[in-house]
């Protein structure tokens, strides 16, 4: 386990949900330190935890709804956001990053930094395609997340 | 306080997602009488039956292991064998054990997230498992711990904590070495005392588990003696004979019912239930005796028909997949690893995959031209086939908790519904914040 790690989240089945998955395939083509692992962590969000333990530095690429134009990436930490998902825990299919990582700060366990980058959909439906607002901005994504790396 | 006679119960528990996931609980009663009563589903993996029309044969996997991120390795395997029936291709011993090894990691995994970040709560009067953490730390670890165990089983063999990346129709691009194995064995030689502790904080709440029951059709993998997840035929606690994958249309008689846009299931009656008690009620014999140590200390039996009890199932269950996996590493290590690389021509046909995900039997049908294009797909998941058991669970269970406090009746449903785990939006995750 390296001691920094940038994961992205999402499903690249689900058109703009899958912006996470895609940065991560576009960092993996890009020259990084080698003290950062690039991980893709689908739609599996509890096993994020596994990914907070040990390390100093994690950076998460998400999906996320901010109430912002589509396409906006934001830079935020846990502790600037409150969730709008309202989630009655009937099902495991039904987590959340942010739950992650408070569980895992319960538990003592989280890196020093930790740090999400949002970035707004365009739309969430089944296509593999990311909507333009997303697709042509995916370079400054790609540098937003590099420049935070150092 | 009003009386049983005299109030209204109105629970209206929304899933709330922006696609496809409205898992709702709707229950209307005035003066005692129930008025509404069900269990509202959407469809869900539909859509990506389309997804995979046109696509060659060697994507499909890839594909529809991004359907769920809990159940992404069973999706897969469906995948792979529908695709080996359908092109005739034969997998080596080495494959079906290391895949065996792999699907294990997958219940191991799921179980220990469901019974620990589920369930536990209920059992200990928690909200979640986040103040869970601090109240029962050392539990919350020991599950955590037991989670990143089936997690570890399924990077060193299929090359990913999730999604997996390794596995090929007929075989593995990549296998993993045996020192890998080594450490798996250690690992999970490590996870036994973990599932004692937590088997037996599990039999010290396991009280609190509503007591109702309901006599249904339990569905799941049968392949004596074994204990089987990844391959068999089709059994049911109403027959004894035994029905193969190839036919599973004819079992899961997929039917539209208006109070859903997800198409429901019967068999020989008007539901039938899959998962961890389906598979259980079916295979109790051929426990490992672990397993069988921990059903009989967690006052589990064969033939019981309380669907809380689905989560104590899933107890066994973690037992019986290391137990298992620690023989299959055990015959892979005193073999040795044999290089494979599949080769594999595609040719027209159709072909069927069974395995038991973590919720219950789940079967992928797919039908290939010469070209190994895929053409038609016909995807049948655990939680479809639960529908009609859980409303049937909701018509029989409320009229008997009718009379307690809103609150409670909710509370209850909730848990009901949570035995399940049913997969009602697997495949969106993400967040929906406000800054602060």
């Amino acid at each position: 386990m390296k001691p920094s790690a940038i994961i992205g989240m999402g499903n690249p089945l689900m058109s703009d949900e899958g912006i996470g998955v895609h940065v991560i395939a576009q960092l993996q083509r890009t020259e990084l330190a080698d003290t950062i692992d690039i991980l893709d962590l689908g739609t599996s969000g509890m096993r994020a935890l596994h990914e907070l333990e040990g390390r100093d530095t994690v950076v998460f690429v998400d999906c996320a709804m901010m109430g912002t134009e589509p396409g906006a990436i934001r830079r935020f930490t846990p502790d600037e956001v409150e969730t709008r998902k309202l989630e009655p825990r009937l099902s495991l299919h039904e987590g959340d990053l942010l739950s992650t990582i408070a569980l895992a700060r319960r538990l003592g366990s989280t890196p020093r930094r930790i740090v999400i980058f949002g970035i707004e959909p365009k739309t969430i439906e089944p296509g593999e395609s990311l909507s333009p607002d997303l697709a042509t901005r995916l370079d400054d994504y790609v540098e937003a997340i590099r420049q935070e790396l150092g | 306080m009003p009386t049983a006679t005299t109030k209204t119960i109105d629970i209206n528990v929304r899933h709330v997602t922006r696609l496809e996931g409205h898992g709702n609980i709707v229950v209307r009663a005035k003066d005692g009488v129930i008025e509404k009563n069900e269990w509202q589903v959407p469809e869900a993996p539909r859509f990506f039956e389309a997804m995979v029309r046109g696509r060659s044969f060697e994507d499909i996997q890839t594909v529809v292991s991004r359907i769920c991120g809990i159940c992404s390795v069973t999706h897969s395997f469906a995948a792979l064998k529908a695709i080996e029936d359908a092109m005739d291709i034969e997998v080596s011993p080495q494959t079906s054990m290391l895949r065996l090894l792999t699907h294990y990691g997958e219940q191991l995994e799921s179980h220990a997230l469901h019974v620990g970040y589920l369930v536990a709560p209920d059992l200990l009067n928690q909200k979640s498992v986040v103040p869970l953490a601090t109240t029962h730390a050392d539990l919350v670890k020991t599950i955590v711990e037991i989670h990143r165990v089936g997690n570890l089983v399924m990077e060193k063999t299929a090359g990913r904590k999730t999604h997996p990346i390794r596995l090929l129709p007929g075989g593995f691009s990549m296998l993993p070495s045996e020192a890998e194995l080594r450490e798996l064995m250690q690992a999970l030689e490590d996870t036994l005392p973990r599932l004692e502790a937590l088997a037996a904080a599990i039999a010290d709440v396991s009280g609190k588990l509503p007591s109702f029951e309901r006599d249904t059709e339990y569905v799941a993998l049968v392949n004596p003696p074994t204990y089987p997840f990844y391959e068999g035929q089709i059994g049911s606690t109403d027959i004894e004979a035994l029905t193969p994958v190839a036919d599973f249309e004819s079992v899961v008689n997929e039917y539209v019912h208006p109070q859903s846009t997800a198409k429901w299931c019967k068999w020989h009656r008007e539901s039938y239930a899959v998962g961890a008690l389906a598979r259980y009620n079916l295979n109790a014999d051929y426990l490992q005796p672990a397993a069988a140590s921990a059903a009989n200390s967690l006052g589990l039996t064969k033939g019981v028909c309380n669907p809380f009890l689905n989560n104590v199932a899933q107890v066994v269950e973690s037992f019986q997949v290391v137990e298992r996996s620690l023989q299959l590493i055990d015959v892979l290590l005193s073999t040795g690893i044999t290089e494979e690389r599949p080769r594999v021509t595609p040719k027209a046909g159709v072909g069927v995959g069974g395995v038991e995900a973590p919720r219950g039997i789940l079967f992928h049908k797919y039908e290939f031209d010469d070209d190994g294009i895929c053409i038609r797909a016909n995807l049948c998941i655990p939680t479809n086939q639960n529908h009609a058991n859980i409303q049937l669970d909701f018509e029989a269970f409320v009229p008997q908790i009718i009379d307690r406090e809103q609150d409670e009746v909710r509370h209850l449903m909730e848990m009901l519904v949570r035995s399940y785990d049913p997969c009602i939006s697997c495949s969106t995750h993400f967040l929906n914040v406000e800054f602060i």
